[in-house]
């Protein structure tokens, strides 16, 4: 802790503290990609979720259904960005008329 | 080896009419009058159960003699019950506006095809669950064939769609918190930017919600096959008559069991012909019987056999069910090779 004030304090710690954020942002610089990866990852992953969950609603035979429906009040917030990412510009859905 | 009363679950199957409900009620009472705590099951739409206990059972337990209770399954009241908390769930996250919408889906969803079956599914495993520890012994009355061994099948199919389910969202979960670990900031250029403005804590909530919910679904449905597929516990019951169709299809059932690995312990063919009537017609009719005896001996050689007679009259009350009980108790007691 007192060493690292000390750095702070001196000349060559402003220096090594300019370093640390060049190295920061460098570090950002390589991480942007791979956070993009990932959420689209993550998004890809959220999608089909959806998918499976809303399935017979966009007459898609689903054999899971009557499972599925107690999911659906969960997913309602995520809804909107869905349908819309899917293509669709209005709700497929009459309950879920979110716009 | 085990016996048959010893099972803590009795599926009696079979063809429609060869006489599953009466087979059924006869092992209920068997174990009932043994003195063993039974509840006798009818998981069959179209009940017959208060028909032969001569009263309405209904889907409420109602207790029939001592230590017998009867319940008969109606699918159409436990998907209302289902649809019902979902609609209540709905309701608290939307605005009042779209009560009519959600209540228009609902009902669309109450009668989608496989609704009623799923329904069904949930209220056999609620019942093996809780009949374990409320019962010595559960008897399952069941549909015609092709009904009773898709309800059968069903928790293995479940138990691997909850499984599927639970396998993508945690990957997504995953990947949140790769995310979390990589830090907050967005990432480049963005039609991604969706993903930023889910209000971080709600979507949280909610994805642990989805994710309990799943799992409850998983531990029921493999707990339903658990139990299902261990012959300590569970054993299933065909009956057939010395016929041809009966015969053909419990072929095909037994196939069909044998691939989702269900036990089937014996088969009890019921309705034989009394040996003591005299006439043409009738030893016409007991020599096509005894042809069919012999080809249900060669083709189900490897599976216990129980014989009931055909009585002077049908199985209407207690005091018939009871009847039938003590023969088929004479045929246990013939093959484990007890006095
Ligand atoms: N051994 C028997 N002797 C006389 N009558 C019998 C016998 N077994 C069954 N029955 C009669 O045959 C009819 C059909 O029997 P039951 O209802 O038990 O068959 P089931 O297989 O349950 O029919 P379903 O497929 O309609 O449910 C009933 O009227 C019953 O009383
Ligand atoms: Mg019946």
């Amino acid at each position: 802790m007192t060493h690292k004030k000390r750095q702070h304090a001196s000349p060559a710690g402003g220096f090594r503290r300019a370093v640390q954020q060049l190295e920061t942002a460098a570090e950002e610089y390589y991480r942007a990609p791979y956070r993009g990866a990932i959420a689209r990852a993550k998004r890809d992953e959220d999608d089909l979720f959806m998918l499976f969950v809303f399935a017979e609603m966009l007459g898609i035979p689903n054999p899971a259904a009557y499972f599925t429906l107690e999911l659906q009040p969960l997913l309602l917030e995520r809804f909107h960005d869905w349908h819309r990412r899917m293509g669709m510009e209005h709700s497929p859905l009459d309950h879920f008329r979110c716009c | 080896m085990l016996d048959l009363l010893n099972r803590r679950f009795l599926f009696v199957g079979g063809k429609g009419g060869v006489g599953k409900t009466t087979i059924a009620a006869a092992l209920a009472s068997m174990g009932a009058e043994q003195g063993k705590s039974c509840l006798i099951v009818s998981t069959d739409p179209a009940h017959s159960l208060g028909d032969i206990f001569s009263r309405p059972i209904g889907s409420r337990e109602m207790p029939l003699a001592a230590n017998l209770v009867g319940l008969e399954i109606d699918p159409e009241t436990e998907t209302n019950r289902f649809i019902d908390a979902v609609k209540r769930n709905m309701r608290r996250l939307v605005r009042p506006e779209l009560y009519r919408e959600i209540d228009r889906q609902m009902e669309l969803a109450r009668d989608a095809p496989g609704a009623a079956e799923a329904a069904l599914l949930e209220r056999v495993a609620e019942l093996m669950a809780e009949g374990l520890d409320r019962y010595d012994l559960v008897v399952f009355d069941t549909a015609p064939t092709g009904h009773t061994l898709r309800l059968l099948s069903l928790p293995e199919v479940m138990a691997a769609w909850s499984d599927g389910m639970l396998a993508h969202h945690e990957r997504s979960r995953h990947f949140a918190s790769l995310l979390a670990k990589l830090g907050a900031r967005k990432p480049n250029g963005d039609e991604l930017a969706s993903i930023d403005h889910e209000p971080e804590r709600r979507s949280g909530d909610s994805a642990s919600q989805i994710r309990a919910l799943l799992l409850a679904r998983r531990r029921k449905f493999h707990r339903a096959r658990r139990l299902l597929l261990d012959d300590t516990l569970s054993a299933f019951l065909l009956v057939l008559i010395p016929e041809r169709l009966p015969i053909l299809e419990s072929r095909k059932a037994l196939r069909m069991l044998r691939r989702f690995d269900i036990p089937v312990a014996a088969m009890v063919i019921n309705r034989l012909l009394p040996r003591d009537v005299e006439g043409e017609f009738f030893n016409r009719r007991r020599e096509q019987e005894a042809e069919y005896l012999r080809e249900i001996e060669h083709t189900f050689a490897a599976i216990r056999r129980y014989r009931i007679p055909l009585l002077e009259r049908d199985i209407h009350d207690f005091a018939s069910v009871c009847r039938i009980s003590r023969l088929l108790a004479d045929e246990l007691r013939r093959s484990s090779g007890l006095p």
